[in-house]
């Protein structure tokens, strides 16, 4: 039977996650529960001529863990940490067993992708040498979904959103309307990304890396730290999955994508621009504000951005935002650019299964800027239903996802 | 849905290839039929014998000034130079419209490669003192369509989309979703790309230059829509109509004719346009082997966003009430079937 327009909600039945902070959903959640930074030393190339050089690695990975030494020789570092958590998700799902290959899509979120191996090629070439050409294989973010869709067989709708820091945000966004629009009974969404030498030479050269770990919200904050990892959700119509017996671990209500039109990478400095987007996620989810019990900012550690999406909050919940926790993921991941928004989507529907919000890391002391509740106290139980993810990136390319618990906010 | 009710119209286009910068000289060369494609400098590869689509009529100095030209990328050039053109072809001024209700969705398949190997070559040869942070920025492939959003103003949904020779497509699937939920009043969508040498030496290297990379070329298609009834009430001419839009991500070992059966539509097509590699799939072609062909990438290259100036050629292809499908694939998938009709009448 082909997809129909969903009439209700739109599911998560399956989670995915690898990266610095678990290479699972178990172990994700215990870093998360425990408070565990995976922010540290970096290891896969040269970072001593950089002022900033540590960053969440994934450390001890061999792919022949994974993948036969033939399927690992054809992905690339960000197509393996895909294909590993795509694959969570989806045996977590089971939703492969009960629709047409053709009925299930790919919509994933993609950054540097394969340019660590790509940078591999230039550098030989530019040394004279004869640089192998499988480097480049995957250099194009592209080649991630693809794979996906060859290894698991999922052959609906394949695209790929590179809109940098926001990517994987809107591609979930996007993966839950091709649900609701009727294209699709099920999507297979998220984004991933691994670090490179263009995205860490990048940011240092932009003097936005902190020397230590970043510490969002917090006063002294010096920047970001860049990290790496995949996540993935599997989405389905809510009536569908109970059809199925599915199990549910909540749903995607509504997002909103906006373009600043302001800096290719300053945010509007007011707020006014993030608060609009986060605000129409609001309005499309069905919700009011005071509905959303917490949430999980783009968070950078940047001086200017922390204290945009402090303002930005104020906009959008009055004085209802000191009762509104602003809680940063990224101290614990890094900033995982293609595959941040994904990472903390996935971060926040684990949250908000566990009935807690999560802390924000790395706290150096009150920024007078920064005057909401951040959670640098730590963890907190909580009985929130609703949270909003934000992701913001350069172009000023906005997104804001609603993620509702299990059960929660009728 | 996505307009299979004819609500979605297309009110702007434009092109920048290797066919000329404009519509008009698009049209010439679909009229002429005549390749545009030169020869790759031999510097390039250290050989002869391989063309490319480069857009060499291009001068982003005719368009704006060139202090102002240099803070851009080639790609984001040509998407923001392409969507002032497009947005002229329409009847619109930023002034009087709602920024927020006007968006845009790109293709983009090389977009910040160019950026991306000068950023990292500088560092290879000269070390961490030899960065050069402005080039950073736009080595994100959303340069483009951000670019042109922050210089047009555009404030609405701005994405961008990478999926190999379909990204046009891709987004162009986007845009019209935006405009039939509400969240836009005006998308402009299409690719744009851009060629440069590296690319060249890249495709050599993995031996595409006599496969899928024979004759890239570079530029950008725009397309402006909006719904029937924004265009009507506005008196904008109405250039064309999109019709249904069909994809697949992959042809399942085995089950591929369930897949292509996916990609049929019920209306009978005057024309076709083929984008990508969708003529090597004869599945996918079957039934319109006697129609009439459209396959600008012979004329101008092929590149992985080039759709969008496949897709602007169809509309200026199509007469008055008649049908047009639009067909994009990719070695491994995606495939898109567009439906198109051109002119303001509604055929039924």
């Amino acid at each position: 039977m082909r997809p129909s327009a969903a009439k209700g909600k739109i599911a998560i039945t399956g989670l995915g996650i690898f990266s610095a902070a678990g290479k699972n959903r178990i172990s994700f959640t215990e870093s998360l529960l425990k408070g565990k930074c995976a922010i540290g030393p970096v290891d896969l190339f040269d970072v001593s001529p950089f002022t900033g050089r540590i960053a969440a690695q994934v450390k001890d990975f061999d792919p022949l863990d994974y993948f036969d030494r033939r399927t690992a020789a054809r992905l690339m570092r960000a197509d393996q940490f895909a294909l590993i958590a795509a694959g969570e998700a989806l045996e977590m799902s089971g939703a492969r067993s009960h629709y047409s290959p053709y009925d299930i899509g790919v919509s994933m979120g993609a950054g540097a992708a394969g340019m660590y191996h790509g940078e591999l090629w230039l550098e030989g070439v530019l040394r004279g040498e004869r640089s192998h050409p499988s480097l480049l294989r995957g250099i194009l973010p592209d080649h991630t979904a693809t794979s996906i869709a060859g290894h698991f067989g999922l052959c609906g709708y394949q695209g790929s959103i590179t809109t940098a820091c926001s990517s994987s945000a809107t591609a979930i966004g996007w993966g839950a309307d091709l649900i609701a629009s009727g294209r699709l009974s099920a999507c297979l969404c998220g984004g991933t990304d691994a670090l490179s030498l263009l995205t860490f030479a990048g940011f240092n050269s932009l003097k936005v890396i902190d020397t230590e770990p970043c510490s969002p919200f917090s006063l002294g904050r010096q920047g970001i730290s860049l990290g790496e990892g995949a996540a993935f959700l599997v989405l389905e119509d809510e009536a569908h999955a109970q059809a199925r017996n599915a199990r549910i671990y909540g749903c995607i209500p509504g997002y909103a994508i906006a373009g600043e039109a302001h800096h290719m990478t300053a945010p509007e400095p007011t707020g006014r621009e993030a608060a609009r987007v986060m605000r129409s996620a609001i309005e499309a989810a069905g919700i009011s504000p005071d509905q959303v019990g917490w949430v999980n900012a783009h968070g950078t550690g940047t001086p200017l951005n922390d204290v945009v999406e402090s303002k930005a909050m104020r906009l959008v919940f009055g004085d209802h935002a000191d009762s509104v926790p602003l809680i940063s993921t990224k101290a614990m991941t890094g900033h995982c650019l293609g595959a941040a928004g994904a990472i903390e989507i996935v971060a926040t529907a684990l949250a908000l299964n566990a009935g807690v919000i999560p802390g924000t890391l790395n706290f150096r002391g009150e920024d007078p800027e920064c005057d909401l509740d951040y959670g640098h106290a730590g963890i907190r139980e909580s009985a929130a239903a609703i949270a909003l993810s934000n992701s913001f990136a350069f172009g000023g390319n906005t997104t804001s996802v609603v993620i509702q618990g299990p059960g929660g906010g009728d | 849905m996505s307009g299979a009710n004819n609500d979605i119209v297309i009110t702007g286009l434009a092109a920048i290839s290797a066919g000329g910068v404009g519509i008009a000289q698009l049209r010439e060369t679909l009229e002429q039929g005549k390749s545009m494609l030169t020869p790759v400098p031999t510097e390039i590869l250290g050989k002869e014998g391989h063309l490319w689509g480069k857009a060499s009529g291009f001068r982003a100095g005719d368009f704006i000034p060139p202090l102002k030209a240099r803070k851009f990328d080639r790609c984001s050039l040509f998407a923001t130079i392409a969507a002032a053109m497009a947005m002229e072809n329409a009847g619109l001024q930023m002034s009087s419209l709602d920024p927020e209700r006007v968006g845009i969705a790109l293709g983009c398949g090389f977009g910040g490669i160019g950026n991306s190997e000068e950023f990292l070559r500088c560092y290879f040869q000269k070390g961490a003192d030899g960065l050069i942070p402005m080039l950073f920025p736009n080595t994100v492939p959303n340069a483009p369509a951000s670019n042109a959003s922050i210089e047009h103003g555009f404030k609405g949904p701005n994405v961008t989309q990478v999926q190999r020779f379909c990204s046009a497509e891709s987004a162009f699937l986007m845009a019209c979703r935006f405009i039939e939920e509400g969240r836009a009043d005006i998308m402009l969508t299409g690719g744009a790309d851009d060629l440069n040498a590296i690319m060249i030496q890249g495709f050599n290297s993995l031996g595409q230059l006599h496969s899928h990379a024979t004759g890239f070329g570079e530029g950008s298609g725009i397309l402006v829509l909006e719904r029937r009834e924004h265009a009507l009430r506005r008196g904008a001419a109405i250039i064309g109509s999109v019709g249904e839009i069909r994809t697949i991500g992959y042809l399942l070992p085995g089950r591929e004719p369930e897949g292509i059966a996916r990609l049929k539509g019920d209306t009978a097509p005057d024309i076709v346009s083929i984008s990508g590699t969708a003529a090597d799939f004869p599945l996918l072609l079957e039934g319109t082997e006697e129609l009439p062909r459209l396959e600008v990438g012979k004329l101008v290259g092929r590149s992985l966003a080039m759709g969008g100036v496949a897709m602007v050629a169809l509309l200026l292809t199509l007469g008055d009430g008649k049908r047009g499908l639009h067909l994009a694939a990719s070695p491994q998938g995606p495939f898109f079937a567009i439906d198109f009709s051109g002119g303001p009448s509604v055929r039924s």
